[in-house]
């Protein structure tokens, strides 16, 4: 098989996983891959469209290779969204393309309203795939709680593409608010300032947004305009630092930037992604140096370190969380872990892709 | 129900499997005697009972793994147990397994609230995580009607849901880590009190699982910030399709209640009988209730007022103080016990889409009708879950399997509208036979082969979630020899226990 | 449930109404979680849903008791949390103590136990005998560390040190309403109780007195029957209740009665089940209408109304006995009228679940007790109150055995906010 694959409809993948010989690198828009592109092309660009929207029940389904603007557009008419806020890592990658919902659920990619309303993993309530078998599989469905047989979702969000191909997904919407207000804080250094993070987020005040970008720290509010109002004012009142506020587009603009960590698109260097205690992030980021965004009051860490820095960051972690090298020399979608872990990966791996064709690059990670 | 043929030679060697478990256990963790094993015949589904071969009850990890070692060894299916209150006979046992009960590990292990997780034992109920933490003024979100006495073991096994799950989700999307311990014994942790696992997401699939990937003995939960208050509203229609149109609306208007419930007129009228909340005369009845400060939950309320009203409700209720609050839930709280007071009853949890409510209400009472069982309606209006209860006589001959049918019936209805067989309650033993219904064989394939890598002897709560038929390949391979001939060797067959 | 008796098994109104309280739980185990003795041991079968099951099994099949079911039905306090919290309405109240008689009539018991519960029953419902044992167990005290059983130990360590005298307050008359008279009561006086503190209805009286009560210690009244009921000894059990409800009856017919008093309310959960008890009796009627006249003392003052008092810089930690709080729903009465007459009061965490003392299980459980008199103690003193008061002289004398701080009766409380003296407890440890 040479060349560039891209099937018009599910049965049309399934034939061509079937008679797969050799490895196939799945590429939805091809923005997100971290790691290298091994075999034959197969693009999912074909499987495309809205199969039904029901605004009234908050439900989507869409096949896997429609670009996620037009799944933004179509929401955004209906002044709904998808909450888990999808990052666009084009710039971040150095890659071009056009996003797939596809792409984003294989990555789980959820921008900084995880805090509040979850990741991809947790928006997405049903699939169709391809498994390694060339058998066309279903799990979940289109309602928003189901519980019937094991939760296959879960386990294809954020698999990278190394279990099956994704052809549809379904997922639960959120309204979008009325309006939204962000705090500014500045004069505080990364201590005090994720502190401040924390207390925002351990505060009643039902934030959406809590991250600490080019020395400030914000804190993002959504939602009626009088309860907005009302929890800016409190906040305001109990948070540290000169505190300011924008609203609207002014806004917006903060969090695509934290969203879509605009901070490091710039600085050379390997980028890592860590996954870590909140309390634990400004230690972390004094002990590594280099340039620096937390979000999720700093449960997540993003870094651009200088190369072969990998051993020096896991030892600052101390197994207190995980790292996830998105750029650079062998980055791979995974982190390290534990031989259990591992092993029931790689069990996954080939009960899913016994013949090993998905992604050989990224599925290095599950071995 | 049908259950596969118990292993008439693990039966005969029970008093050595007993002696082998009472080697790493108290006395009083080893239970055998059939005069006490009978109390473990059954969870809160008790139309389906089965005594076990014996019931262990440890106290640590390390005798969990200890325990699921010697079963592994000896071919011993085994059943985990939380509290015993799953309605869809999660736990019930076989007659050759042993009972593994989590009750006795209830420990907190650690409390962060900065961080906002909890980490503790599974046997702990669901309402005493909360209760460790509301006094620094969180919570847990998810609370699943039996939050009183149900364990997160439980919960984790069945991905739990409850009433507040439309805004803050079901068990899954609370979960960030668990320590388990897998039937060959080996002790591991997925995921941990930080938000991404790293990994494949083990965690989610292990959530919902129903035991049968292996033993949950601690968990990482997220705890959340309890809202400054909350306040729910009662809405009583004439007609069921204008209060499920009116669920649609509010939904539509991007106003996001924590809960909308459901009630039926059957379920109104029993409650009201049992409970006496004083629920107006009505065909249907809403719920809905929002949280935030004293002005966030008028605001809220108002926009809700406005739309309810336009659907022409016999009454709008608002709960003016915590005593009217409590009374607004007394009702829905009580329909349980309200329905069982008339009868026995069958609680069943398909979901369907919230446009279908109409249509499936109008499909239950004509079925109530064709099978002559009556059948109360209470759910989550807001997810589409719904709870019909059927009524039945259990100390009637024939009455169980006619309300079995009719449940089926229901079940499928929900299927055929686009909806599953279980929103929150798990397969369980109940709805095991009903899984072709929503799964083509290749998608009951593809979830076998996750439990072939977890526990590839297939002996962790043995005969559930997937239709004896099946599994049937699995199990044979399995039962045909425990203790006797070679097994399928597991992928941990040869690791140490990590304790 | 689904239950299987046989129609001539269902001609017993005892097993009858065994299968109608069966009947009715739907085993979804929510009795579990506030199940004390669940709590400690965490095995079903030592749970209200696990013991129904055992008496379920044991009722079918009609065969006599056997030890294990013996074992985990004993372990259970009958302290009916559980049908505070069974969202179904279970009676379990009347299904334990039918599974209580049936195991008394069907199964022998070591001897020791036999002993042990005979000479309880024996002693136990008579001041006078009462009175001697707690002298012997006096004398005994110094040596219980040989005593050869951990129940004998733990019989000898609740005997208190002092013995008060007999109170000829207790003796059958008639007390004048001290204001103007509004009711006529009459007044329990108790067995035990009265052999182990003689303040409770001295307070008692006084403060019944002073809002207007005629009290009247009624002429053959004794042991409400409670102790021997939950030992599963029925005969001994009805023979006081009719002697109770044959004296009460005579002052109702007679001088006339408003209510019967109770200030222990262990007593009073037994009282007001009366009417239960002899519903298949003739003496039906007279037990149903002297159950309906028995009320707590809280009850009663919350009638009859207490005047507000001025604040009285006293943190009172109120422990509810089960016989009252799951017993006779009464919750917040007693903590009401505390307030009223100016006390701050506080309540400690997890306050359904018993301290353990529940009528005979501290003597008869005692490794169970002591842990939930454990558990009750940490929390209550958690509280750091100056005083603790509760409204059954079991929990009383429980608590008072281990608490740093002074255990009084609600009433006593009462009465000394409202011109009595100062409990004696209070005087002691000042």
């Amino acid at each position: 098989m040479s060349g560039v694959m891209r099937p018009e409809t599910e049965a049309e993948l399934a034939e061509i996983v079937a008679g797969a010989a050799g490895p196939l690198a799945i590429q939805g828009g091809g923005t997100r891959r971290i790691g290298g592109a091994e075999g034959a092309v197969l693009e999912t660009s074909g499987l495309s469209g809205v199969v039904l929207y029901e605004p009234a029940a908050l439900t989507l389904v869409v096949r896997a290779g429609t670009p996620l603007a037009e799944v933004e557009a179509l929401l955004a008419g209906e002044r709904q969204r998808l909450a888990f806020e999808p990052l666009d890592m084009r710039q971040v990658l150095g890659r071009t393309g056009v996003s797939t919902i596809g792409g984003v659920v294989a990555a789980n990619a959820s921008g900084p309203r995880r805090v509040q309303s979850g990741a991809a993993r947790d928006a997405l309530i049903g699939v169709r795939f391809v498994s390694g078998r060339g058998e066309v599989v279903k799990s979940g469905g289109r309602v928003m709680k189901n519980v019937t047989g094991y939760d296959l979702v879960k386990l294809m969000a954020g698999s990278h593409g190394t279990l099956g191909v994704l052809s549809e997904l379904s997922f639960k919407l959120q309204a979008q608010p009325e309006v939204e207000a962000t705090l500014i804080l500045e004069g505080l250094d990364d201590g005090p300032g994720l502190a401040a993070l924390r207390r925002a987020l351990g505060s009643p005040f039902d934030v959406s947004g809590v991250a600490r970008v080019s020395g400030r720290s914000v804190v993002r509010l959504e939602g009626l305009a009088g309860s907005v109002a009302y929890r800016v004012g409190q906040l305001r009142a109990v948070l540290p630092g000169d505190v300011s506020v924008v609203e609207g587009e002014a806004s917006a603009e903060i969090w695509r930037n934290v969203r879509d960590l605009a901070p490091l698109q710039g600085p050379e260097g390997d980028l890592w992604r860590i996954s870590c205690l909140p309390t634990h992030a400004a230690e972390l980021a004094a002990a590594m140096g280099g340039t620096v965004l937390f979000d999720r009051a700093g449960g997540q860490v993003s870094m651009v370190l200088p190369e072969g820095q990998g051993e020096a960051l896991q030892k600052a972690l101390a197994g207190r969380g995980q790292a996830i090298l998105l750029r650079g020399a062998g980055a791979l979608p995974f982190a390290r872990s534990s031989a259990e872990v591992l092993a029931l990966s790689a069990g996954l791996k080939s009960a899913f892709d016994p013949k090993a064709l998905f992604n050989p690059a990224q599925s290095r990670g599950l071995f | 129900m049908d259950m596969p043929q118990p292993n008439a030679r693990i039966i005969a060697r029970k008093s050595s499997i007993l002696a082998l478990l009472s080697q790493v256990l108290p006395p009083d963790a080893v239970i055998g005697d059939p005069a006490e094993t009978r109390a473990y015949e059954c969870d809160a589904l008790a139309a389906y009972r089965c005594q076990p071969l014996a019931v262990v009850l440890p106290r640590t990890t390390e005798e969990v793994s200890a325990v699921l070692r010697i079963c592994h060894a000896e071919g011993v299916p085994v059943v985990p147990r939380g509290a015993g209150t799953s309605l869809a006979g999660g736990s019930m046992p076989t007659e050759d397994a042993v009972v593994m009960g989590l009750a006795r590990m209830t420990r907190v292990i650690e409390t962060d609230y900065e961080n906002r997780f909890i980490h503790v034992e599974t046997g702990r109920t669901n309402l005493s995580v909360t209760q460790a933490v509301e006094a620094e003024g969180f919570f847990y979100a998810p609370d699943p009607s039996s939050q009183l006495a149900c364990a997160i073991g439980g919960n984790i096994g069945m991905n739990s849901g409850g009433a507040h799950c439309l805004k803050y989700g079901v068990t899954t999307n609370n979960l960030l880590g668990v320590r388990m311990v897998l039937m060959d014994g080996t002790v591991t942790t997925i995921g941990g009190p930080w938000d991404e696992p790293g990994s494949l997401d083990l965690l989610g699939v292990v959530c919902g699982s129903e035991g049968q990937l292996g033993v949950v003995t601690e968990a990482w939960l997220r705890i959340l910030p309890k809202p400054e208050g909350a306040r729910p509203v009662l809405v009583g229609f004439a007609e069921n399709e204008v209060a499920g149109a009116c669920v649609a609306d509010i939904i539509r208007a991007g106003v996001l209640p924590v809960a909308i419930e459901f009630m039926d007129r059957p379920c109104i009228e029993a409650t009201e009988a049992f409970a006496k909340a004083g629920y107006p005369d009505c065909e249907a009845l809403l719920i809905i209730e929002v949280e935030g400060s004293e002005a966030e939950i008028a605001e809220q309320l108002a926009k809700i007022k406005e739309i309810a009203l336009r659907h022409n409700p016999v009454e709008f209720r608002e709960a003016q103080d915590e005593d009217q609050a409590r009374r607004i839930w007394l009702g829905r709280k009580s329909a349980f016990g309200a329905m069982g007071q008339i009868n026995d009853y069958m609680c069943l949890d398909g979901t369907i889409p919230v446009s279908s409510l109409p249509y499936v209400l109008r499909r239950i009472g004509e079925m109530s009708a064709e099978f002559g069982l009556g059948v109360g309606n209470v759910f989550h209006a807001g997810d589409g879950n719904m709870h019909p209860l059927i009524l039945y006589n259990a100390n009637k001959p024939g009455d169980l399997a006619l309300c079995e049918a009719f449940g089926a019936e229901i079940l499928k209805l929900c299927v055929e509208v686009g909806g599953c067989l279980t929103g929150e309650h798990g397969v369980g033993i109940e709805k095991r036979d009903l899984m072709v219904v929503q799964f083509a064989p290749v998608d009951l394939e593809a979830q076998m082969r996750v439990k072939d890598v977890f526990d590839p002897q297939w002996l962790l709560n043995p005969a559930k979630v997937f239709p004896l038929a099946v599994s049937a390949g699995r199990r044979d391979a399995v039962t045909t020899g425990p203790g006797a001939s070679p097994r399928t060797p597991g992928i941990f067959e040869d690791r140490k226990c990590q304790a | 449930m689904q239950t299987h008796f046989t129609e001539a098994q269902l001609a017993d109104p005892g097993v009858a109404r065994a299968n109608e309280i069966l009947r009715s739980c739907v085993h979804c185990g929510f009795c579990t979680a506030t199940c004390p003795t669940y709590q400690v041991l965490g095995d079903e079968l030592d749970s209200p849903r696990g013991r129904i099951y055992l008496i379920k099994d044991m009722l079918e099949a009609g065969r006599p008791a056997d030890a294990q079911t013996v074992k985990h039905v004993d372990r259970c306090l009958s302290c009916l949390s559980c049908m505070t919290t069974c969202p179904s309405g279970v009676h379990y109240m009347h299904l334990v103590d039918h599974a209580r008689v049936h195991i008394e009539k069907t199964y022998r018991r070591p001897w020791v136990d036999r002993m042990l519960r005979n000479v309880l029953a024996f002693v136990l419902p008579h001041p006078g005998r009462m009175r001697l044992a707690l002298l012997g167990a006096k004398i005994i005290r110094p040596f219980r560390r040989l005593l050869p059983d951990a129940r004998l130990r733990a019989m000898v360590e609740m005997a208190p040190k002092t013995i008060p005298p007999v109170s000829r307050n207790d003796d059958p008359q008639v007390f004048a309403a001290t204001a103007p008279r509004r009711m006529r009561v009459a007044l329990l006086t108790g067995c035990a109780q009265k052999a182990l503190n003689t303040d409770i209805n001295d307070a008692t009286i006084r403060l019944l007195r002073r809002l207007g009560c005629e009290v009247v210690v009624a002429k053959g009244q004794g042991c409400c029957g409670a102790l021997t009921h939950h030992m599963g000894k029925e005969d001994q059990a009805h023979s006081a209740a009719a002697a109770n409800i044959h004296a009460w009856m005579a002052e109702r017919r007679g001088a006339g009665l408003d209510a019967v008093v109770i200030n222990t309310s262990g007593c009073g959960t037994t009282v007001k089940d009366y009417g239960h008890m002899f519903r298949n009796d003739p003496l039906a009627a007279d037990a149903a209408e002297i159950a309906g006249l028995a009320k707590d003392i809280s009850e009663v003052l919350a009638q009859i109304g207490l005047p507000q008092g001025a604040p009285r810089e006293m943190r009172v930690a109120y422990h509810a006995a089960c016989s009252l709080q799951h017993g006779q729903q009464i919750k917040s009465a007693p903590k009401d009228l505390l307030k009223r007459v100016g006390y701050e009061v506080v309540e400690p965490a997890d306050s359904h679940l018993c301290c353990g003392s529940a009528g005979t299980y501290n003597l008869l459980q005692p490794e169970i007790s002591a842990q939930l008199k454990a558990r009750k103690l940490a929390t209550l003193e958690a509280k750091a109150p100056q005083v603790i008061a509760a409204g059954n002289i079991g929990c009383m004398m429980q608590l008072g055995s281990g608490a740093s701080v002074p255990v009084v009766h609600t009433v006593e409380l009462l009465d000394w906010a409202t011109g009595g003296p100062m409990p004696r407890a209070l005087h002691e440890s000042a």
